[in-house]
């Protein structure tokens, strides 16, 4: 009697552990993506990808945009990487120098989606050497949002030139409501991360400023951060609090009217026109000092060498950049396909700002391929602007820091 | 002699405590000792994560640097003004509350109980509270300010170097003083009352005796809190990287802060870890001096 109920314990117990077994030998594809919006669709892609390749689960985790690349550079060092992830172009460089991630060269010559792909976004995503590392997945290019309704008020034209932009800015910061305090301001500048685009837009325009030897300490480039210095410390058309203001309160400001102005790109003009609706345009951002510049936005995925079935993964990046799945991806994003069939299809956002995104295309430029653009991005450019800010340090001494980190 | 002497002690007796002990001796050398000698080998190495095959020996390097490193000084500035502010602003207002809580009134239970609620309540929450309070668009402090004509226009107390590390200190403040609060008030509560009695019957006013028993009758646990408290601030980081992460510039970088974004954000362990241990060597002097009270205490 003992011995049955034994046997028929092990029995069980090996059972369930051939059982366990099947399960751990099904592919598991560990992705690391991030999404602003709580409305994310990854779970409906992963459920479609999952049906659709039976054996292969998806474990896609949306990891904070503030801490993303602090996560996945540690994770790469400590062998606790996701097996793929989405990625951004300035962060190639240094990804190779880590020789994380595994080469897609032959993959997308072998892919039949290859084709369906816009046709600048591979070369514009290529490595220094040429070969890719990176699939496109969604772009969008920076563009200046402005209050339509505020600037027909006071009879100005979207501005086209620096001047006309700084000109417009004091008009628009004033008192509308009388209690001699200014509540709209011309400006909503992003002082804190990830606000070197808009310095970029006023700066890096001008005629021969770059991130060349001397280029930033040039007379022209002092100029430009000394422009944006001006703008906040002397013509006051910056919110007070914008040598820390992040994504967050730029768009804040701007949706609730304490700015007439911001850069951003086509990714929050729906949630823009959700509260302001006609009130709210936007242009390509203005000429500085001779020429033009804005951000080229992209984001792709890799597939990491440390990865423990690459055919898994990419099978699953490249479902995310195929027709239908791709516009899925970019209607939660509120970014722009990167597919021929998904971008001809394309109707999610209002004409006029499409129109501006494909104006700026010409201009729109990517940060220089080097693995110094990761610091410059992260810490050189949101310490060296706020102190220029708050008055801590010259313009000169601003552009003479990031000098030096790209020009050692 | 040896009548006298006590019975020899089995040896499975005198293992038994170590054996006790071993578990949580192990796991705090695992996730305590170990990260701490790493942490002093890798402060001896140039060792940057995203170039995880150079790994060079370079002695004293790293201190070398820190030592002619503006930015070590301004933090070093700033952790000094960090701890010297916020634990006494902390005791303080402990000491005050525990007074009054100490006091007969109805519903003492649930003042004791709500209290407590700044130091239940996660840091990154606390932060983010404290943003929205400062905020300069939309904070209700500078509503508040306004509305009673103290000032004439909003000041962005996180984005203006002048007031940004005050601002965080007054949050962490707020956040830490329940915790001298329930420290001091268990040591009230260890006061005899006769001595108070004995005090008044002798004509002791309130003030006298507060300063001749209270005050003495909390010495022990005003140092022990005090010591434990100055470790716990000088370390904490949380609250300044959720509500400024350093800014405007360096005007809120301490150096633990520092050392995190060197080491997380900058990638540089071996510098990181460089300040790191730089900054343990001056906490020192402040847990040698824990350790010998606790030692004392349970001697």
């Amino acid at each position: 009697m003992i011995t049955t109920r034994l046997t028929r314990k092990v029995t069980a117990a090996l059972m369930a552990s051939t059982l366990l077994a099947g399960a751990a030998s099904a592919q598991t594809v560990n992705f690391w993506y991030h999404f602003d919006n709580a409305d994310n669709p990854m779970s409906d892609l992963v459920a479609q990808f999952e049906a659709e390749n039976p054996g292969i689960k998806v474990n896609a985790e949306n990891i904070p945009w503030n801490s993303y690349y602090d996560q996945l550079y540690t994770s790469l060092a400590a062998g606790t990487a996701p097996d793929a992830a989405l990625v951004k172009l300035n962060a190639l460089p240094r990804l190779l120098e880590m020789e994380a991630l595994e080469p897609l060269d032959a993959r997308l010559d072998a892919w039949e989606g290859t084709a369906e792909i816009q046709d600048n976004l591979l070369n514009l995503t290529a490595a220094a050497d040429g070969g890719h590392y990176y699939l496109p997945v969604q772009y969008v290019v920076l563009y200046l949002y402005y209050r339509a309704d505020m600037f027909a008020e006071l009879g100005l034209t979207p501005p086209e030139t620096c001047e006309q932009f700084r000109d417009a800015a004091i008009a628009l910061t004033r008192d509308t409501n009388g209690d001699g305090q200014t509540d709209v301001y011309g400006f909503g500048f992003r002082g804190g991360k990830g606000g070197h685009d808009h310095w970029a837009s006023l700066v890096l325009s001008r005629e021969g400023v770059g991130f060349g030897p001397g280029e930033l300490t040039s007379a022209a480039g002092v100029e430009g951060s000394q422009f944006v210095v001006d703008l906040f410390r002397t013509d006051k058309v910056f919110p007070p609090s914008a040598p820390n203001d992040g994504f967050q309160e730029i768009i804040g400001a701007f949706k609730n009217g304490t700015t007439a102005m911001t850069i951003h790109h086509i990714g929050s003009s729906a949630d823009m026109v959700a509260t302001l609706g006609d009130k709210v345009s936007a242009v390509p951002v203005p000429e500085c000092g001779g020429g033009r510049w804005t951000s080229f936005g992209d984001e792709s995925t890799a597939i990491f060498s440390s990865a423990q079935d690459k055919d898994a993964a990419w099978k699953w990046i490249s479902f995310l950049s195929s027709p239908e799945n791709n516009a899925a991806f970019n209607v939660a994003t509120g970014q722009l396909p990167v597919t021929k069939t998904d971008s001809a299809a394309w109707d999610l956002h209002e004409a006029r700002f499409v129109e501006a995104t494909v104006n700026s295309l010409p201009f729109a430029t990517l940060l220089p391929n080097v693995s110094e653009t990761a610091d410059f991005a992260n810490t050189v450019w949101p310490v060296a602007m706020q102190r220029a800010l708050i008055g801590e340090i010259s313009a000169e001494a601003m552009n003479a820091e990031i000098d030096s980190l790209y020009n050692k | 002699m040896s009548a006298l002497s006590a019975p020899p002690v089995p040896l499975s007796r005198r293992v038994l405590p170590y054996a006790m002990l071993s578990p949580a001796v192990l796991v705090t050398l695992a996730i305590v000792f170990l990260p701490m000698i790493q942490a002093v080998w890798m402060s001896l190495h140039d060792y940057v994560l995203f170039r995880p095959k150079s790994f060079d020996f370079v002695w004293f390097k790293n201190f070398q640097t820190a030592l002619a490193d503006p930015v070590f000084w301004i933090s070093l500035r700033h952790t000094v003004l960090w701890i010297v502010i916020t634990v006494p602003a902390q005791m303080l207002l402990g000491l005050a509350t525990a007074l009054l809580l100490n006091q007969e009134f109805p519903w003492r239970g649930l003042a004791r109980a709500l209290v407590i609620i700044p130091w239940a309540l996660p840091s990154v929450v606390i932060a983010l509270m404290w943003v929205w309070i400062y905020d300069s668009n939309y904070g209700i402090l500078n509503d508040l300010l306004l509305r009673m004509n103290l000032i004439t226009a909003s000041i962005p107390w996180l984005a203006n170097p002048d007031t940004a590390l005050y601002a965080i200190i007054l949050t962490l403040t707020w956040q830490g003083f329940p915790f001298f609060a329930v420290m001091i008030l268990a040591g009230l509560q260890g006061i005899p009352k006769s001595y108070y009695e004995a005090a008044a019957i002798d004509g002791a006013s309130s003030f006298r005796q507060f300063w001749h028993i209270t005050l003495p009758g909390l010495a022990g646990v005003l140092m022990t809190a005090t010591l434990l408290r100055i470790i716990w601030v000088a370390n904490s980081i949380d609250v300044i990287f959720v509500m400024t992460g350093g800014g405007p510039g360096y005007s809120t970088y301490t150096l633990p802060l520092y050392a995190f974004i060197n080491a997380r954000t900058g990638l540089d362990y071996g510098y990181g870890s460089a300040l790191a241990v730089s900054f343990t060597l001056v906490l020192l002097g402040f847990v040698i001096l824990y350790l010998r009270r606790a030692g004392r205490n349970i001697g």
